[in-house]
């Protein structure tokens, strides 16, 4: 354990952090893994590197699968670098059915990328993502902390041209 | 009455005559015995003769040592050594058919999953002595290459019926 | 109790059970994947779905708990169509590869997919495939045919107490592995192939050069330890193939360790010695039996004074064996045998019980409320022990240790006393004092001077303190404290502080057989004289064997550059003898070195014979694997060499004759298979205060895993481990920083006149001031006493 380097997980982390752990009773630290991951990737500019992680698991006392296993398992846990604005373009029945596959076809020709890249710029990350539980406004997409929804190709290319 | 015809019959050799006119009919009846070895049968594409390992058509031997062919023969002529292969894939290490205990029975074939083992039309193969009957990996992979043509028909004509 | 009803017949069960235990104690077959008994349920495959009554759909039978009057089906059309289901899910990405998958022939899926798959897939999709991981030299993985039960999961998290492996990723994308590339290190790891129901997990050793069906099942006791874990060595034509385990719920459970599963592979080495050989006029020559035989024993009849002949005998070899040694030598008219090979401190042996066991079953340790473990690396010497205190620790017990090295344990820790080996007996006296300020009994004569100057923390009195509140507990000697110097004066404390705390004493002994040697008599103090009873003899012991060059020298199966305490002092002994007899499975240049004729006697999975356990269980076995070259069993080359000194009562016809002869020396009947254990408990007698303040630096030397005997040692995957990575002087960085040394620096050790090249890897597991170098691998072979002090200079 002694390679893990705890520092990596900032001082403004920590308190984040600290405030899940104090949720749940001491000897279940490991219930704020979620919580903790979600503050590191932030921290790190919106992904997760393998130390990052090692981290994390050392910061909580788990074994180091275990915290792969949840940030592998869970969509909003990106493993590779992503752009400044993450467009979820939900593809689930609902949405599908509302037409969220031209959706995803106007996302990709607009921002000449296919699901899962990164635009050239940097500015966007397309990525597919499971039912976001807003199937009443279908189809949607998720940017950031913010639910896009009842969409067309017209929306898509305004917001676009908000976050630009 | 009986007795008097039995009598007759075998004073004027009936019986022989009989007999002979058999004879007499296959003598100018057209003939359908073989002149082997200028002559020879037809053979059917199931004929089972000897055995022969094949290859793919890149040169890499079939035979992934299974060993299904060994576990099913009947009369237990086969023996198999396998190994990993440097290249981390399975393979015999030798493989040997004692021709001397096999029956041609063809179930080697039947069982074999890769089509590696197969029993050939050849059936004029002879030794000299008892290991010459002892057919190893090398035998059998030159049976195979030398005949592959006519292997690879004759499993063609069968396939439909697999 | 309830009483439930499967398929129409009733069936008692006990409340809380699930359905599929009660089902398999009634002898009712439901398949399944995931479950396994001896982990915890995660329901995961469904292949175990069955009809309940009343219920609205089919419920899993290994995670639905019996209730009473429960009406099951497992073989309704509807269970049926369940399984089916499950089976047609679980086979759609599968590959069908069954030809080249050594799982194939004993394969659940392989099996349940006859009695409820389809033969046609309605799957026209692409399947998933999975890249391999390589994850060390043992285990071969193949995760495309997984089918995700988790078994190898679990038993990470639960048993091994290692989580290695995990399952990252979900859904279709769920995957077994280690998410970064790194090797599985667990000493344990082996029993997930056993586990795994499908070809995933496969062994790496001995991969594809052998189809299930064409192995021979045979029953035998794993020899590289004192636990005796049952396993079944499976053989093809008389070479062993593989060794997987043998459920034996009072022993080892489902499991045996890494060591005991792939030490076979050292019965192939080139060193195997397949003919007798002579050395005439300093040429080895190869010889027929009865000449070597004939040689052997007419040199030895030369050696006029008998108390010139010294026998040592590895721990590791057959009771029979053990037995006819000391009778052999006992005929002769020579005591000085022995096996205990790296005890250096044989003050009190005659104080010694009957065996040094465990004073209770293997099973039992789980049970245990507390323990304390002294100088004892557990976890890998004694992998299955280490697995019983982690369940008991798992159950609440509080498992203290005092070590020499702060060694990884793979569950909590109480308390840990990590010292220097010169600073343990004042350790245990401090555990002594608290231990007699707690007891209501006097102090026993000298005691109280003895502890007075030391001071007492709240660490030791807690530590005692859970030792006496516990119903059952224990006070261990492991193998390292056995080895040390003082080793004496630490057993008679650590006597006392069991009997204070009403714990049991117990030892965890060397080799896999020194509650044999014990029984059968191979003490160069103790012999038995009539039924159960015992006289003191007086011979030498191992230690002084060589200290004393003797003219002659019996080696029975020991490599003495590796298995000794102190190997040059026993090979400039050997070097100085007019005559010496190597016993021995393997020929090397040092053991021809030290010998003046090489008997090759067959190893234990060659031979029949009787293992005693550190429960005092006594194992009989049968010879698995066909003997190398003209080697013979053992217990046969000392039977002919009795008859050859014409020493009476050697008509022995096979080794049970030999085994039932000690049984009946020992009042045991010949059915019987295990022996009474008494306690183990000592009289009094006060040590000498002995007050270690040197500056010096210490070594502390351990048997490593992987160098325990000579087959192990020759078992080229277990080498290739992680754990057999010890040929390194192992310091803590305070003394790297004294000494001026650098990890990864080459150095030479060297104590007294003897010296090796090492590496240094520093470690701050390791305590102040000391070198660990582990002893039995090659730097240690030129180097002296495991605990004496050492120097480390830079090269």
């Amino acid at each position: 354990m002694s390679e893990i380097n705890k520092d990596l997980i900032n001082a403004a982390s920590r308190v984040d952090i600290d405030q899940w752990v104090a949720k749940y009773p001491a000897d279940q630290k490991q219930s704020a893994v979620m919580a903790a991951l979600r503050i590191v990737q932030d921290q790190n500019g919106g992904w997760l590197t393998t130390e990052l992680m090692d981290a994390v698991a050392s910061y909580l006392d788990m074994d180091k699968i275990h915290v792969y296993e949840v940030a592998t398992f869970y969509s909003m846990y990106e493993h590779k670098p992503v752009g400044k604005h993450k467009i979820c373009v939900c593809t689930n029945i609902s949405c599908m059915v509302c037409g969220s596959g031209e959706i995803v076809d106007h996302l990709e020709d607009k921002l000449d990328v296919k699901m899962g890249g990164t635009t050239e710029d940097n500015r966007f990350t397309l990525k597919e993502v499971e039912c976001l539980g807003a199937c009443s406004g279908a189809p949607m997409i998720q940017i950031g902390e913010h639910y896009y929804e009842n969409l067309d190709a017209e929306k898509i290319d305004k917001i676009l041209e908000e976050l630009k | 009455m009986k007795q008097l015809t039995q009598f007759f019959n075998s004073l004027f050799l009936a019986e022989l005559f009989k007999g002979l006119s058999v004879t007499g009919r296959y003598l100018f009846k057209k003939k359908i015995t073989v002149q082997y070895p200028e002559e020879k049968t037809p053979q059917s594409y199931r004929f089972r003769g000897l055995h022969a390992q094949r290859r793919y058509a890149n040169g890499e031997e079939r035979c992934i040592a299974c060993k299904l062919c060994e576990a099913i023969c009947p009369a237990l002529a086969i023996s198999i050594e396998s190994e990993e292969r440097e290249d981390g894939s399975r393979r015999t290490k030798s493989y040997d058919i004692d021709l001397t205990k096999c029956i041609f029975c063809g179930f080697c074939e039947e069982s074999c999953p890769v089509d590696a083992i197969v029993e050939t039309r050849i059936f004029e193969y002879h030794g000299e002595e008892k290991s010459d009957l002892y057919m190893t990996k090398e035998k059998l992979l030159a049976v195979g290459d030398k005949y592959e043509e006519q292997i690879a028909a004759d499993r063609a004509e069968d396939a439909s019926y697999r | 109790m309830v009483t439930i009803e499967i398929n129409g017949q009733q069936v008692e069960a006990e409340q809380g059970q699930m359905l599929i235990e009660a089902a398999d104690k009634a002898g009712i077959a439901i398949p399944r994947f995931c479950y396994h008994k001896n982990l915890s349920i995660s329901a995961s495959c469904r292949m175990c779905l069955v009809e309940v009554e009343k219920a609205p759909k089919p419920m899993p039978a290994c995670a639905t708990p019996v209730a009473d009057g429960m009406v099951v089906n497992t073989k309704s059309t509807y269970a049926l169509a369940a399984q089916k289901s499950v089976m047609e899910f679980l086979l759609i990405n599968h590959p069908l590869d069954c030809p080249v998958c050594d799982q194939g022939g004993e394969c659940d899926l392989q099996e349940f997919s006859i009695g409820y798959g389809s033969d046609k897939s309605q799957y026209a999709e692409i399947k998933r495939v999975v890249k391999d991981k390589d994850i060390g030299p043992l285990i071969a993985t193949e995760l495309t045919r997984c089918i995700h039960c988790t078994r190898c999961v679990r038993f990470g998290q639960e048993i091994a107490g290692m989580r290695e492996l995990g399952a990252t990723g979900r859904g279709d994308w769920m995957e077994i592995g280690t998410y970064i590339e790194k090797s599985i290190d667990s000493e344990l790891s082996g029993n997930i192939i056993d586990l795994c129901p499908v070809g995933a997990l496969t062994s790496k050793v001995s991969r594809f050069t052998y189809r299930v069906w064409e192995l021979a099942n045979n029953d035998s006791i794993s020899a590289h330890d004192c636990i005796g874990s049952n396993c079944n060595a499976q053989t093809k034509n008389g070479e062993i193939k593989r060794v997987i385990s043998r459920q034996n719920d009072s022993i080892n459970d489902a499991w045996i360790s890494d060591r005991d599963r792939y030490s076979f592979e050292g019965l192939q080495s080139d060193d195997r010695l397949t003919k007798p050989m002579i050395k005439k006029d300093g040429a080895w020559t190869e010889a027929s039996w009865d000449d070597a035989l004939q040689f052997a024993v007419n040199s030895l009849k030369d050696i006029k004074d008998k108390s010139q002949i010294g026998t040592v005998c590895s721990p590791s070899v057959t009771t029979e064996e053990m037995y006819l040694l000391q009778k052999v030598m006992r005929g002769i008219g020579s005591n000085n045998i022995d096996h205990r090979l790296r005890q250096s401190d044989f003050r009190g042996q005659d104080q010694d019980p009957l065996f040094p066991g465990l004073g209770m079953s293997v099973a039992d340790v789980a049970a245990q409320q507390a323990a304390i473990l002294i100088g004892s690396n557990v976890r890998k010497e004694q992998p299955i022990m280490g697995h019983q205190l982690r369940q008991a620790s798992l159950k609440g017990a509080k498992i203290s240790f005092v070590n020499p090295v702060s060694f990884d344990a793979n569950f909590n820790v109480a308390h840990e006393f990590t010292i220097a080996p010169s600073q343990m007996f004042k350790e245990l006296k401090v555990l002594a004092k608290v231990a007699l300020e707690n007891s209501s009994a006097g102090a026993p004569e000298g005691l109280a001077a003895l502890v007075s100057s030391v001071k007492v923390t709240d660490e030791h009195k807690q530590c005692i303190a859970e030792l006496s509140d516990a119903d059952n507990s224990m006070v261990i000697l492991g193998t390292i404290v056995q080895a040390m110097p003082n080793y004496s004066a630490m057993r008679i404390l650590a006597s006392y502080i069991a009997d204070a705390s009403n714990s049991t004493l117990s030892y965890l002994t060397p080799g896999a057989n020194t509650s044999g040697a014990y029984l059968s008599g191979l003490l160069p103090n103790r012999t038995q004289v009539a039924q159960g009873e015992f006289a003191n003899t007086d011979g030498l012991d191992t230690q002084a064997m060589f200290a004393q060059k003797l003219k002659a020298y019996i080696l029975y199966g020991i490599e003495v550059e590796r298995d000794l305490d102190n190997p040059v002092q026993a090979s400039q002994a050997l070097d100085n003898a007019d005559f010496v007899v190597s016993l021995s499975a393997f020929v090397t240049d040092a053991i021809k070195a030290g010998s003046d004729v090489i008997l090759p006697i067959s190893t234990i999975t060659e031979s029949s014979g009787t293992l005693i356990n550190v429960a005092g269980i006594w194992q009989s076995f049968n010879a698995v694997s066909k003997a190398k070259g003209l080697s013979k069993p053992g217990w046969k080359v000392l039977r002919v060499m009795g008859n050859l000194f014409n020493i009476d009562g050697f008509d022995y016809q096979s080794s049970e004759d030999v085994i039932n002869e000690l049984k009946s020396a020992l009042a045991l009947e010949n059915s019987q298979s295990e022996t009474s254990r008494a306690t183990n408990q000592l009289v009094w007698d006060c040590p000498e205060n002995i007050s270690a303040q040197t500056t010096d630096i210490q070594r502390i030397a351990e048997l490593s895993i992987y160098n325990v005997d000579a087959v192990t040692r020759r078992a080229t995957a277990l080498q290739k481990t992680q754990d057999a990575q010890v040929d390194v002087a192992k310091i803590n960085s305070a003394l790297a920083k004294k000494l001026k040394l650098e990890d990864a620096q080459a150095v030479t050790a060297k104590q007294a006149d003897n010296t090796a090249q090492v590496t240094i890897s520093i470690d701050n597991k390791i305590t102040d001031n000391c070198v660990y170098l582990s002893a039995g691998n090659v730097a240690a072979s030129s180097l002296g006493g495991g605990f004496d002090t050492i120097e480390l200079i830079p090269a």
